[in-house]
């Protein structure tokens, strides 16, 4: 079996290391081993100290992402066959730091809560009763227009793809507006009006310059950039007429 | 509670040097520079036009100066390059449809840049015929 | 250690979990009860494994359909061993929980008017299976977690993993968690607790499951009293991808995909599934589309014959899309798509993908009475850890998304309702709980044995994998339990490389491979014990091969023992409303009331 050079970047605060450092691990591997595999073999087989995180090892669940050759990706769906050379392996970008590749997601999770995303509907109905009760009606042309926002794993990709949020991490970033997006173009949802303000802000939809890095990197297809920048039509109109209205 | 010790790597301002894609943003984001220099041109042309032949002379010389030239040269190029990649990014911000679908993407880049030839021919033909 | 007090605890972020919370929340408004409820998770809750679910939910939902053909179904499909008062609650609930998801935003797939479209899956007799796309788990998932946002009052400790329950004069006190990020213990003291912490399959070697499944929840109630009930009832999936055993959804044969050996040829004809059904006309319990335990078993007889493929180093068979076309692989199997290409290297629309089974689900779990509670009072559970009775020996796809629902919302409601009647248990005994579980971790820090628990770990799901595989066999299952104690015995001597306490990952998978030794332990001693074949429960010994009534039409019920092997005892099935019948698939299946 051949090997490849993975370089990744440690960050051990508790061992009094104030600031990362790369160490450098070769790794066997075929056509199959993903770098979560690669990961995987660090820890079990050389350094059990290794910390990443990982479940699914599916793509889906969204846990894995780190920056391989400095671009974003899902350990879980990189292949080191597609590599040449050495691999750099670091946590994702624009995110604190915690230990190795581990990042603080807790300011995306709260950009996600921000937006309201849920379905706003007053007609909410929980139903009491065990039979008679019934679905909206939604045409699949209807859920064509947001269903693409609605494949989002929440793996921060796109954060890390973002130099806006990583200048300002307060901007609410492409995953959480293209939720809100997903939910005011749901046909069933009357909760757009709720959610605009928050799109409104400066660090709404108008952080953004379109760099549309973020769809380029994101694992899922939900092109992020699109929804944003949807976003800002809607919030343009949004304050024309709240203008007129006065 | 235990204090939690991250690092945050702060952005430096040459972030974008990093990667390829974030050069190409750049690149995009400074057609502006040779646009500028072409619109202050056509300021300074109307401007002199109203003090006079004389430094509506000096004008015109000004602009057939060969660097001047490449300048406004470049700001074309760059203005076609900055609607290029305005054209792609379109489709995405404002999905077309017709009969319940969604126009396919290709298809509308390809009308934008229709247009742009519909303009420039209609530019060149009223220009013509004032000549 | 920190400490704090809430009504209701709930361990577990996955769709039982979040539906339980939920669920919680709402009957505290209803009854205008000011309740804390708090839902912790070892991942974020979006990253629980309930995401990976592809196929889809069942329930009645077509016009030709009905409520007796459900329960059926279900009942015929767990081989009689289900409880059928509870398949009755079950399948009568069900719809409305999948219309509730609908209400919340679930983008289920939908017919040309809008309304719900519904899918085929093995062992069920029509199209009652909901789906949004291939991704129904990842969309109920984040559509329950992005639900769960709207009430307040359900708080979240994220990425907190739970250690123990604290149980006080029989009842449950609270529970002890520690938090990832900085090895912190914290001290819950509350009410009602609910264990949501889904399944057990990374205890065997080739699963398709997530890293995070080991059985935590089903340990920690185990060694507090509750019977661990049926867990030799272990789900083989037919269709995982060789190498990493990731799921090919069973909705490719629902959707019209076969199944063929290496010489090109329907095998399952063979194996009581037939006749061959047209290509492109998928007929319910025929063929492609028997029930999973009997298709996973077929693999294993044609690989005895040597009429399986190979790739890489695995032995497979062939499941072969490629009548469907491309534009309707697309649609409604995107996800398979883009599994066989980046996983395999394969595209479904053009080459048929090798697959072969792979552990799936835990059929057995935590012992519970139908309305979700343990013998331990306060103390629930709902999801695939639980054993509340629905699925028997063998699980039906598509059976386990609207457990989550219905369950998870009656455990939701019922620990909301007891926390509303009890109060606080004394917090002397639960500190020493506590304290108990602070010197387990220090001493794991401090232990400075020779064993490593990546040995233990791969040695534990080897053996399993060999001694409680499809086929079972006395002196397999002898060796395997034996080695599992004899690793029982050696876990203790095991020793971290890493000692820092922050985000310690070699902890959390020390602490797992602990929990699921017990599990594996119950697992092995039951499929010892049930000497007969049962749904997912097949014996080799030639007078084992049939299913008995006379002496097995009973729960297994495994019980911890702290001074010795674990103990086991045998429960009644309720079977008072469709008596066991034989169980059968294809033409023979014609004309059992099934
Ligand atoms: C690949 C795949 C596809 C499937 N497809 C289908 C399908 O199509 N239809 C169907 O009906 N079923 C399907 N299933 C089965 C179904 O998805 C699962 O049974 C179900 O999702 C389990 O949900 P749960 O809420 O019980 O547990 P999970 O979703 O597994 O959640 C468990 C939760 O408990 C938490 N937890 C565990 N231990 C601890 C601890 N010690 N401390 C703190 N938190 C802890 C975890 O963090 C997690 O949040 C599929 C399963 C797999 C593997
Ligand atoms: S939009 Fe894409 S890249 Fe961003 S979090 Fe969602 S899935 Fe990841
Ligand atoms: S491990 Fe789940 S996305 Fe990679």
């Amino acid at each position: 079996m051949t090997t490849k050079r993975l370089s990744i970047q440690r960050y051990l605060p508790e061992q009094g290391n104030n600031t990362p450092y790369w160490q450098d691990f070769d790794i066997p591997f075929d056509d199959s081993t993903s770098v979560l595999d690669a990961l995987n073999y660090v820890k079990e087989e050389l350094d059990g100290s290794l910390s990443y995180r990982w479940s699914c090892r599916m793509a889906i669940c969204g846990s894995c992402g780190v920056m391989v050759n400095n671009t974003p990706k899902l350990g879980c769906q990189s292949f080191l066959r597609d590599y040449e050379g050495p691999v750099k392996i670091a946590p994702l970008a624009h995110f604190p730091v915690e230990k190795d590749l581990i990042i603080d997601m807790g300011l995306f999770l709260d950009h996600l809560a921000a937006v309201q995303p849920y379905l706003i509907n007053d007609s909410r109905l929980i139903n009491d009763s065990e039979e008679g009760t019934e679905t909206f009606k939604q045409t699949p042309a209807q859920m064509e227009k947001y269903k693409q926002f609605a494949g989002c794993i929440n793996c921060g990709l796109c954060y890390s793809a973002c130099p806006q949020f990583g200048l300002n991490p307060e901007f609410l970033g492409p995953a959480a507006l293209t939720l809100a997006h997903r939910y005011n173009l749901d046909s069933r949802d009357q909760g757009k009006k709720q959610r605009m303000p928050q799109m409104n802000r400066e660090e709404g939809v108008w952080s953004c310059t379109f760099v549309g890095f973020c769809s380029e990197v994101c694992p899922k297809n939900v092109d992020p950039a699109a929804a944003v920048n949807q976003g800002k039509v809607e919030s343009a109109k949004d304050m024309l007429i709240g203008i007129f209205k006065g | 509670m235990a204090k939690r010790t991250s690092y945050f790597p702060e952005l430096k301002r040459n972030w974008w040097l990093k990667h390829p894609y974030f050069k190409k943003y750049m690149a995009r984001e400074a057609t502006v520079l040779p646009l500028v220099f072409f619109l202050l041109c056509l300021l300074a042309g109307l401007y002199s036009l109203l003090q006079g032949a004389e430094s509506w002379q000096g004008w015109l010389t000004f602009m057939q100066s060969p660097l001047v030239i490449a300048v406004n040269a470049l700001a074309f190029i760059a203005s076609l390059f900055h609607a290029w990649t305005f054209f792609q990014l379109f489709p995405r911000v404002m999905p077309l449809r017709a009969g319940g679908r969604t126009l396919p993407p290709n298809l509308m880049v390809l009308g934008q840049w229709f247009g742009v030839v519909v303009v420039m021919v209609l530019a060149a033909w009223i220009f013509m015929r004032g000549l | 250690m920190r400490e704090q007090d809430i009504d209701i605890v709930i361990v577990g972020g996955g769709g039982a979990g979040l539906r339980a919370a939920i669920a919680a929340a709402e009957s505290a408004r209803k009854e205008h009860r000011q309740q804390r409820i708090m839902l912790l998770s070892k991942v974020y809750p979006m990253r629980s494994h309930t995401v990976s679910a592809e196929g889809g939910a069942a329930a009645v939902t077509s016009e030709e359909d009905s409520l007796q053909a459900h329960f059926d179904d279900t009942v015929a499909g767990g081989d009689w061993l289900a409880e059928q008062g509870v398949v009755d609650y079950f399948i009568r609930h069900a719809h409305r929980e999948l219309v509730q998801m609908e209400r919340w935003g679930c983008p289920w797939s939908r017919k040309p008017d809008g309304s719900v479209q519904v899918r085929r899956f093995g062992g069920m007799k029509t199209a009652r299976t909901w789906f949004a796309a291939d991704k129904t788990g990842f969309h109920m998932l984040h559509t329950l977690f992005q639900t769960s946002l709207k009430y307040p009052e359900i708080e979240r400790l994220d990425e907190y993993f739970v250690l123990d329950i604290a149980v006080v004069a029989g009842a449950v006190a609270g529970v002890i968690a520690l938090e990832i990020a900085t090895g912190e213990l914290i001290l819950l003291r509350a009410k009602s607790v609910i264990l949501a912490t889904g399944g057990a399959g990374r205890l065997f070697r080739f699963n398709t499951n997530a890293g995070i499944v080991t059985g935590d929840g089903m340990a920690m109630a185990f060694r507090h009293g509750v019977a661990l009930r049926d867990m030799e009832f272990v789900q083989y999936h037919p269709t995982g991808l060789p190498g990493s055993g990731v799921l090919i959804t069973e909705a490719c044969r629902g959707e019209g995909g076969i199944l063929v050996n290496k010489d090109g040829y329907r095998y399952l004809q063979d194996y009581g599934l037939g006749p061959e059904t047209l290509l492109g006309h998928p007929q319910n319990k025929y063929m492609e589309l028997g029930p999973r335990d009997k298709l996973s078993q077929a693999f294993w007889q044609e690989q005895q014959s040597g009429r399986t493929g190979k790739f890489g180093d695995s032995d497979v068979v062939y499941l072969d899309l490629r009548h469907l076309g491309k534009e309707y692989l697309h649609e409604r199997l995107p996800f398979i798509c883009e599994l066989a290409n980046v996983f395999i290297n394969v595209d479904p629309v053009k080459e048929p993908i090798p697959i072969r089974p792979a552990v799936h689900y835990t059929m057995g779990g935590i012992e519970t009475d139908a309305h979700c509670e343990t013998r331990i009072k306060g103390l629930y559970a709902a999801g695939e850890c639980a054993s509340v009775g629905l699925h028997g020996a063998n699980r039906l796809g598509s059976n386990s998304l609207s457990e989550l629902l219905v369950f998870g919302r009656l455990a939701g409601e019922e620990a909301s309702q007891r926390a509303a009647t009890v109060t606080f248990a004394d917090s002397t005994a639960l500190k020493e709980q506590a304290q108990a579980q602070k010197i387990r971790i220090a001493k794991l820090y401090d232990a400075e044995g020779e064993e490593n628990w990546v040995e233990l770990k791969r040695e534990l799901v080897l053996t399993m994998e060999t001694g409680c595989g499809i086929y079972r066999e006395v002196a397999g299952m002898q060796t395997t339990l034996d080695m599992i104690r004899d690793l029982q015995t050696r876990y203790r001597n095991i020793r971290l490389q890493d000692k820092s306490r922050a985000y310690n990952t070699e902890l959390m998978q020390c602490l797992e491979l602990g929990y699921g030794l017990d599990i594996a332990e119950a697992t092995c001693l039951g499929a010892l014990e049930r000497k007969e074949s049962r749904g997912a429960h097949k014996r080799l010994e030639e007078d084992l091969q049939q299913r008995d009534d006379v002496n097995y039409l009973k729960h297994s019920q495994v019980f911890f023992n702290a001074e010795g092997p674990a103990q086991l005892r045998w429960q009644d099935v309720d079977t008072h409303l469709s008596a066991p019948a034989e169980r059968a698939y294809g033409d023979a299946g014609k004309g059992i009331k099934q």
